[in-house]
């Protein structure tokens, strides 16, 4: 168990950093905090994602000259240039809501939104 | 005890994904799926049926365009949610009660609304760099599909240089740098060109979006280059906006 641990411990950290940002967004009041907190959880999934595609000792997926094999895969990293633009267009959308919470109830704390119902 | 709950969850959601993760195959095996199935296809043919040298280019812009004009709507559908949001509810000028330290902060901003308070540090560096960050951006957007970079890269730094120049030199100054009569164009730039692309391919191959890449190499690599600077000026210009949206204050 532990060996599997440290042979994939790139995973384990991705785990450990979703963990991070899970806790975040259960235990800060502030909702931009809890955006941040899910702006990590993002980023160990990306981070993930992209240790799937790594070869030990394999190169960028960039053909061209000089350029010789193993390649690392492709695919991963396309897939998370989508989620990065995807990740960051929940985010501008979630600041514009906090705004707007912000301008009609005048506070951005959880607690305080849920007393104002 | 909130505190217990919390710790309680986080150990049992962390338990099934470290298991989870545990069995997976050692990272950076080559025989693990993920490098044997269509990834080891695209590595072996991705340069000439994609037409570029960058294989994640080749995947983004050819073999899953559909995905990322997909994701390009998703940028854009954003700009106008964001966009709804705030302007539908404008910043209420604040309450008389609120005098004091924030009434006289807002005085003086109010006094010099086009020059903000920054560092002169922070002020000279960015007028510095802000040509070699121009210049980095036309490189990372032009020269997307044969090195490291591309039109979401190369959007996202000319992006933040806007949102940097804003800061110091204030927003007047830089919203020139977005015309109010080419401003939407250019916000629909990633979209027009996908589509403008699309069907140059459909006239070029028969289908949407198809490349002519093993016959027609130079023409591929124009669309290509097309999309990118699409993408990269459109990213650019919704970033851009939706921070001027947001600092309406």
């Amino acid at each position: 168990m532990l060996e599997a641990v440290w042979t994939n411990v790139d995973y384990v950290a991705s785990v450990v950093l979703f963990c991070i940002g899970l806790y975040i967004i259960i235990a800060k009041n502030n909702l931009i905090k809890k955006l941040l907190g899910l702006n990590i959880m993002e980023t160990a999934v990306f981070s993930f994602i992209v240790a799937l595609g790594v070869l030990d000792g394999g190169e960028p997926p960039i053909m061209g000259e000089g350029a010789t094999g193993p390649y690392s895969s492709p695919i991963p990293q396309a897939l998370v240039l989508t989620g990065i633009v995807v990740a960051v267009s929940t985010t501008a959308l979630a600041l514009g809501l906090i705004i707007r919470i912000y301008r009609q109830c005048g506070t951005i704390e959880a607690d305080e939104l849920r007393e104002m119902e | 005890m909130k505190n217990a709950f919390v710790t309680a969850l986080l150990v049992l959601m962390a338990i099934p994904l470290l298991i989870g993760v545990t069995a997976l195959p050692p990272h950076g095996s080559a025989d693990a799926p993920m490098h044997t199935h269509v990834s080891a296809r695209y590595v072996e043919r991705g340069e000439e049926e994609a037409g570029a040298a960058n294989l994640v280019t080749g995947v983004l812009l050819n073999y899953r365009s559909l995905d990322t004009v997909g994701e390009v709507t998703v940028i854009f559908t954003a700009l106008v949610a964001v966009l709804g949001v705030l302007i539908s509810f404008p910043a209420a000028p604040k309450p008389p009660d609120a005098a004091g330290a924030a009434g006289t902060a807002r005085a003086t901003d109010h006094a010099a609304p086009t020059q903000p308070q920054v560092s002169p540090v922070v002020g000279f560096v960015v007028r510095l760099l802000a040509p070699f960050i121009a210049l980095f951006t036309i490189y990372v957007i032009v020269h997307g599909h044969v090195s490291p970079g591309g039109g979401f890269q190369g959007g996202a730094i000319l992006g933040g240089l806007f949102i940097a120049l804003t800061t110091v030199l204030g927003e007047n100054r830089t919203r020139c740098l977005l015309p109010r009569r080419g401003a939407p164009w250019m916000r629909g730039a990633a979209l027009l060109a996908f589509v403008a692309a699309g069907v140059i391919g459909a006239v070029l191959t028969g289908y949407f979006l198809g490349y002519p890449a093993e016959t027609n190499h130079l023409a591929t690599e124009l669309m290509l280059l097309g999309i990118e600077i699409g993408i990269g000026l459109g990213g650019a210009a919704i970033f851009a906006t939706i921070f001027l949206q947001m600092e309406e204050e």
